[in-house]
């Protein structure tokens, strides 16, 4: 579904992504792991249209979404959750994903019936699914931070995406925060047949619920494949798990 | 609902807001209802900023040009043709819309400063040339003794014709900021970022945004023209501009009728304590300093602190949040 | 009306001395811009107390030096002034939101604009140029005031001497530093608060001396302040906000095209400027040099 064919970035003369290459088939869960700086949020920003890339080409259901703006990526399906909680902080949470649901809707531009009224079951069920529905009416910025982050993945979600980017969703949560986080993963990918794309550092999880995993050091691919394959493969464990498993 | 509630007590205290201000003029002094009036036309064009600034978090640092803009299409029609007075009225607003449509599709390419920047230079532009092609404007003399048609003669009749503009445009505004794209609007304000990868051109809202606001700068500019029958080129000098900004700041810039208040504390300030004292801007000075130290969100951000469950406006939902990473350059 | 060459080449020298002037003022202005990220709307105010200043000195010391000691003076009243506000007000709201930082400097050029009403009154103000540099010389037949080949010459020495401070002095590089990277500071352990308050002052100390070098060729009144704010802000950004040579091209850029403006097309003189900013900032909006934004 989706294709990244060797694609590189750089920030001045720093290489932040230097010939990646993913493939993500439908339905599939699939997590991008590498050390801290090794271009996975790069990665992700090429993807998403808010970076584009030096050289390389992104496919998305056959269609080469790298020229397009933002926004037109988003219409196509792929939505993304941030690493740093990028939310609409003056807006309550209902607000926050009622905006993504009427975007979605291709309701943002009408200008004279009440917001009060429209897209508000689909809000609501993003909102149950998600568990913040009690919270509805908090201003987004007074969550504490693990709401917020769930509530990154929430607006994520009002686009009804097919491919759903997260990057790293537990960064920063308490333990069992991360846990009910990668519940809640688990039970969208299957309740909404969702694509999922993630990176993650913490290893326990990605091994537990990812089907695939791409390996990524300074900005290159190592190599992508099953958990098994990745587990055994000798230049991810030198440069990557070496250090955890050794 | 508790918030069905605070919203109907809100409604009440607007209705007899509005019953007193018609009630007003047969008992006050002309000066008086003038003064009024005065802050009415102020009021819509800061709300109509206000719609940019507070609820689009755009640097919208020129929107007196539109007002001018306005007024002056209105001022021109009324004197140069022979058409009738409200194809004048209408290409006040018209004409405003145009200008920031064209305006407003340079400006949307950039953010913050920058926007700020380029709308001041071409807002300039257009300034220096209306106060200077004597022959077309006026030059810095303005146009003076706009005839009125009869029902606008008496001020008082204006002044009910001014009120029930503004409380049709509130109203409207008020919807839209309502809508869903008044939400979307506030959403760009938020996180521009983040709505983009929501699949919002967040240009496009943008645009649309400035072009609504600078209608009604619009509308308020033909109100002008009703009250004053003149204009001159300070009404797009850059002055003016930062004034209705300051309006916006001081009265609340998240809240709906912020800017209302902040225009009513100016113009009362420069009208009353001006009668005392040719010092008034120092007071103003003072006061605004006073209020960015002890009401950053505003007078009638905090007015709606205090009484929190009280009136319940567009974009209140924010309290208690800092902006500054947000609306920050 | 032919215009002759001589003519052409007056108004063009005419066009740079005016420039040196705002040059001045906006170094001042970039500067505090770069290392403060503030648009110091007062700026324009303290250009008006320079002028002002220079005036009542000028007047007070008489004689043939008078204009002098008010040169070297007037711009330190300016200082002092914005010593006060800086320490006293301005230094508690560097942590707040930008918005708020320019309604201050608004509020406080308000403030300072009715300061100098109390204190000088509304009348207009002229200040007669030097024994020195009175009457002009004569380039190719046509007449040149003395007064403006003076501000052809100090404009480039006071840009001189700015980018020796900021190149060569350690102050001076931790500002720069500052404009850049404002965490690297705070990271040496340098104290950020007298940093910006330094910044400001030399900033305004450059508004003091642009308003002491302008009032010789204007009449000081109230209101002078507001027509200078504008331009100099439109300057700073065509040149690339923070950037000293970025504030000397974009000067030169609206003081040209303005004595041409009066050249050609009197009527609509001010109008040339703000075109050619509007094409500047069509084709580069982020100005014509490097912002250090």
């Amino acid at each position: 579904m989706l294709r990244v064919e060797s694609v590189f970035k750089s920030f001045d003369e720093f290489m932040a992504v230097n010939g990646a290459n993913l493939q993500v088939e439908r339905g599939e869960i699939v997590a991008v792991i590498g050390p801290n700086g090794a271009g996975k949020t790069t990665l992700f920003n090429l993807i998403t249209g808010l970076l584009k890339p030096d050289r390389g080409k992104i496919f998305f259901k056959e269609e080469d979404i790298t020229p397009l703006p933002p926004y037109e990526i988003c219409r196509r399906g792929i939505t993304r959750s941030f690493q740093i909680v990028n939310i609409f902080p003056r807006l309550s949470v209902f607000g926050n994903v009622q905006v993504a649901v009427l975007s979605h809707q291709r309701r943002s531009s009408n200008l004279l019936r009440p917001a009060d009224r429209i897209a508000v079951k689909e809000t609501r069920e993003i909102l149950e699914t998600v568990g913040l529905l009690d919270k509805e009416n908090f201003t987004a910025g007074s969550l504490s931070h693990g709401d917020q982050k769930i509530l990154e993945i929430a607006i994520a979600l009002g686009n009804e995406p097919e491919l759903l980017i997260l990057d790293e969703p537990t960064a920063g949560m308490s333990p069992e925060e991360t846990q009910k986080t990668m519940e809640l993963i688990k039970k969208l990918a299957k309740m909404r047949e969702l694509t999922i794309l993630f990176c993650e550092h913490d290893m326990e999880i990605v091994f537990s619920i990812a089907q695939r995993i791409m390996v990524m050091r300074h900005g290159r691919t190592i190599i992508q494949g099953t958990p098994e394959e990745v587990r055994s493969n000798p230049e991810v464990q030198e440069a990557y798990l070496g250090e955890e498993y050794a | 609902m508790a918030k069905k509630e605070s919203h109907l007590k809100g409604l009440w205290i607007l209705g007899i807001i509005f019953i007193l201000l018609i009630l007003v003029p047969p008992f006050v002094p002309r000066f008086f209802t003038y003064i009024l009036a005065l802050i009415f036309v102020t009021s819509l064009l800061a709300m109509s900023l206000n719609m940019v600034v507070g609820f689009g978090g755009m640097f919208q640092f020129h929107h007196g040009v539109f007002y001018g803009v306005g007024a002056y299409a209105t001022a021109l029609m009324l004197t140069k043709t022979s058409l009738p007075t409200w194809i004048g009225f209408m290409a006040g607003p018209i004409v405003a819309t145009l200008t920031g449509l064209i305006i407003g599709g340079f400006c949307v390419r950039l953010t913050r400063l920058y926007f700020a920047m380029l709308q001041i230079s071409l807002g300039s532009l257009l300034w220096a040339i209306v106060y200077r092609w004597y022959s077309f404007t006026g030059g810095d003399d303005g146009i003076h003794g706009i005839r009125m048609p009869p029902f606008l003669q008496a001020l008082n009749h204006s002044y009910y014709f001014i009120l029930i503009i503004l409380t049709l445009s509130l109203f409207l505004m008020y919807k839209i900021l309502k809508s869903p794209f008044g939400k979307t609007l506030q959403a760009i304000r938020d996180n521009p970022q983040r709505c983009e990868a929501v699949g919002i051109n967040v240009r496009r809202y943008q645009l649309l945004g400035i072009v609504i606001a600078t209608f009604f700068a619009g509308v308020a500019g033909v109100l002008f023209v009703i009250l004053e029958r003149s204009v001159f080129a300070d009404l797009l000098f850059w002055v003016l501009s930062l004034e209705i900004f300051i309006m916006c700041l001081l009265g609340g810039w998240f809240t709906f009728f912020g800017p209302v208040l902040g225009t009513a504390i100016i113009i009362s300030l420069r009208t009353f304590v001006g009668k005392y004292t040719e010092y008034w801007t120092l007071i103003l000075g003072i006061i605004l300093i006073l209020v960015i130290f002890f009401l950053p969100e505003g007078v009638m951000g905090y007015i709606q602190e205090w009484f929190k469950p009280g009136m319940k406006e567009a974009g209140q939902e924010g309290k208690k949040v800092d902006a500054s990473s947000r609306i920050g350059l | 009306m032919a215009v002759g060459w001589a003519e052409i080449i007056c108004q063009f020298l005419v066009g740079i001395s005016r420039s040196m002037i705002l040059f001045i003022v906006c170094a001042g202005l970039s500067f505090i811009l770069g290392v403060l990220r503030v648009p110091n709307i007062a700026h324009g105010s303290l250009y008006m107390i320079g002028a002002f200043a220079t005036f009542s000195i000028t007047k007070m010391v008489g004689g043939s030096y008078g204009f002098w000691v008010a040169l070297a003076l007037a711009p330190f009243l300016v200082v002092l002034v914005s010593l006060v506000t800086e320490r006293v007000l301005f230094c508690h709201l560097y942590q707040r939101e930008h918005l708020m930082l320019i309604l201050f400097t608004f509020s406080l050029s308000l403030i300072l604009g009715d300061l100098v009403k109390i204190v000088w009154g509304a009348e207009y103000r002229s200040v007669p140029p030097p024994e020195l540099l009175k009457g002009s010389i004569s380039i190719l037949g046509a007449s040149f005031p003395r007064y403006n080949l003076f501000l052809i010459i100090i404009g480039p020495l006071v840009g001189i001497a700015l980018w020796l401070f900021t190149t060569r002095t350690k102050i001076g590089k931790i500002s720069r530093a500052a404009a850049v990277d404002r965490e690297m500071v705070g990271v040496l352990g340098i104290n950020v608060s007298w940093v910006f308050a330094f910044a400001f002052l030399i900033g305004c100390y450059l508004a003091g001396i642009g308003g002491a070098l302008v009032a010789p060729t204007v009449s000081i009144t109230l209101g002078m302040d507001h027509t200078l704010i504008i331009e100099a802000f439109l300057i700073v950004t065509i040149g690339g906000l923070g950037n000293m040579w970025g504030a000397l091209v974009g000067s030169l850029i609206f003081g040209v095209t303005h004595s041409f403006g009066v050249l050609f097309w009197p009527q609509f003189a001010i109008v040339f400027p703000y075109m050619a900013v509007v094409i500047v900032l069509l084709l580069r909006p982020k100005g014509l040099l490097k912002s250090v934004w």
